[in-house]
């Protein structure tokens, strides 16, 4: 399987750990990635707010690149995926097109709409396959009840990202349980991180985050997992004033979708580039036995 | 009985604040066809079972937008939802007041807040003396014109997206989506006078605030898609003012950020958004976060292709260059 590698702006900064453990895991499993250094950063949601019609041609140019190399795009995040999306729908609009179009071809960049743009998460339940991971796992992760926390680009508007159920999504859960994690059932699993908002009043942010942690934690969870590095960062990178917020103490690990699987697969915790979280996740891979080998 | 129905079971919330000492779930069974609204089903259990069931309801056909209540967490109208896609989807029927609003009795909320919220936008016209109202004769809207609103007035005040909102649950200064997409369809009406008035205070009266989470379109049975009118004024407030407060400055401040790389430059972002002064409490907890992940303070690698990114700006950023 080969795809276009688009890896977004947080996963080659802050969250370098996931652009790690991404490339770890597709290696091992045998996904090749082809990177483009032209690729630009996804907006975010951000641009769109600033101004709609940048915020498509921004990206129709980023599926363009991947559209002439004949190559599906594939992301690491649930904003990154979102905004793509979003671009895609929204030059079905043919006067959102009529425009967008106008600024690319003098560049000589020509949208189509051919690639398809997938999340990693989607490749591995479907690309994949779940029977293929479990048949690879090495240290299954017996024991470790994780809450997955999907991120609302994902999920919604459901009509335009369009792949599973916003409301009940189960592929997370899926593939959680083909590695050998138990997943735990929550509501604030399809909620919001509050990292939206986390730049316009950081109290109610953290009091969004805190309250789906403790979601999580109520519900059993000994660690979340992300397929959003924006939600790690709320999460994560967060907790420990969105635990002030919510009068609690919490302690939640917080794990990188393909972190997790790498973990399953044999990749070390240095590989996976855990120490770069802010809550320490070694007390949930304790849980984990090692493989007797 | 006919021979389609079901055993249905239906977890309903039971409260009455003031008498009860807590919520609690009571079960009630019923033999119903899947395609039974839950509205039906509950109406036969205040009707046949249990008298002292609370819940609101009018039409039963989804015109007047009185029975939103939580069905398996989802905020929607229980007229429309029938129960054998429920039991399929969750293997189960849990029934509760909407969310964001205090309970009355049961199923009943007090909307106050909510109503209270669309009142606040102000949802009327102030007429433009330049387009003044005709005496006696309707002061026509060419279609174009009747175009870039007409979905908001589909809005039946249910307040499902009300219920379903984050934003609304953790800040009290967020109006909420309905008032919202309301307040647009005032915006961008041609006979308001009061467009810029309305703009620049919503930009410091809760705009911000909305996360985008998209739940609000979700849970609208008529289809007003909420957050993207959000996103609409959000842009319009911008075009209207500048960006005035850290939302507005966090969108233009991205947008500048970007054009220069190609890619986010994570700190100066923050600088863009709070200003050099207006960092200083962002520190403590910014110095945690460094010393684990360096890279925020580091200045990205830029993009190839830039130039193609700049045309871009120039071809669609009015503001490009400024």
């Amino acid at each position: 399987m080969k795809l276009a590698y688009y890896p977004g702006c947080v996963a080659q900064e802050s969250g370098r750990e996931l652009d790690l453990s991404t490339r770890w895991v597709c290696r091992t499993l045998g996904i090749e990635l082809v990177e483009f250094p032209k690729f630009s950063c996804c907006g975010s949601g951000f641009i769109d707010e600033a101004n709609e019609v940048l915020n498509v041609a921004i990206n129709a140019r980023n599926l363009a690149i991947a559209e002439a190399a004949g190559l599906d795009l594939m992301t690491i995040c649930s904003t990154c995926q979102g905004m793509l999306s979003l671009a895609q729908h929204r030059m079905l609009d043919s006067t959102v097109r009529a425009k967008v179009d106008a600024a690319l071809r003098p560049l000589g960049i020509d949208y189509r709409g051919s690639a398809k743009v997938t999340h990693l998460l989607r490749v591995l339940v479907e690309g994949i396959g779940l029977d293929a991971i479990r048949a690879k796992v090495r240290r299954p992760l017996s024991g470790l009840k994780v809450g997955a926390f999907y991120g609302c680009h994902l999920l919604r508007p459901s009509d335009e990202t369009g792949w599973e159920s916003g409301e009940e999504p189960h592929s997370f859960e899926d593939l959680l349980s083909a590695l050998g994690a138990e997943p735990v059932q929550y509501r604030g699993r399809v909620l919001c991180c509050g990292f939206p908002i986390q730049f316009v009043k950081p109290e109610t942010a953290g009091r969004i985050a805190g309250r789906q942690i403790l979601d999580a934690k109520h519900h059993g969870a000994e660690a979340m997992a992300t397929p959003c590095p924006l939600c790690h960062t709320s999460l994560d990178a967060y907790q420990g004033p969105a635990g002030k917020l919510v009068g609690e103490r919490l302690d939640m690990p917080v794990f990188h979708l393909p972190q997790l699987v790498g973990l399953a697969l044999g990749a070390s915790p240095q590989e996976m580039g855990l120490a770069r979280h802010l809550v320490p996740t070694e007390a949930a891979l304790a849980r984990v036995p090692t493989p007797g080998r | 009985m006919p021979s389609d129905t079901v055993p249905v079971a239906f977890d309903v919330y039971r409260y009455q604040p003031g008498r009860d000492a807590a919520p609690r779930y009571q079960r009630y069974t019923l033999d119903l066809s899947p395609h039974t609204p839950v509205l039906t089903g509950l109406l036969r259990i205040r009707d046949e079972v249990d008298p002292s069931l609370g819940l609101r309801y009018s039409c039963r056909s989804a015109i007047c937008g009185s029975c939103a209540m939580r069905i398996n967490s989802k905020s929607r109208l229980a007229c429309e939802t029938p129960v054998g896609e429920e039991l399929q989807r969750h293997g189960r029927i849990v029934v509760e007041p909407m969310a964001n609003q205090p309970v009355v009795r049961d199923l009943v909320v007090d909307q106050a807040p909510f109503w209270q919220e669309y009142r606040g936008i102000e949802p009327h016209l102030r007429v433009d003396p330049r387009r003044p109202m005709p005496e006696g004769k309707p002061n026509p809207m060419t279609p174009a014109e009747v175009d870039r609103f007409h979905d908001t007035p589909r809005c039946i005040a249910c307040a499902a997206c009300y219920s379903a909102c984050p934003a609304v649950a953790d800040d009290p200064a967020f109006p909420g989506p309905m008032a919202l997409a309301k307040l647009y369809r005032f915006v961008v009406d041609p006979r308001d006078a009061a467009r810029q008035d309305r703009l620049v205070r919503i930009q410091t009266e809760g705009l911000w605030l909305c996360l985008r989470c998209h739940l609000c379109t979700e849970a609208c049975p008529k289809d007003v898609r909420p957050s993207e009118r959000i996103r609409d004024l959000k842009e319009m407030a911008i075009a209207a003012q500048g960006a005035t407060e850290h939302g507005s400055r966090h969108a233009v401040g991205f947008k500048t950020n970007l054009r220069d790389a190609g890619v986010l430059n994570e700190m100066k972002l923050v600088r863009q958004t709070y200003g050099l002064l207006g960092m200083l409490p962002q520190l403590p907890h910014g110095l945690k976060i460094w010393r684990k992940k360096p890279e925020v303070a580091r200045r990205p690698h830029p993009i190839e292709g830039r130039e193609e990114l700049e045309g871009i700006y120039r071809a669609l950023d009015s503001e490009d260059g400024k």
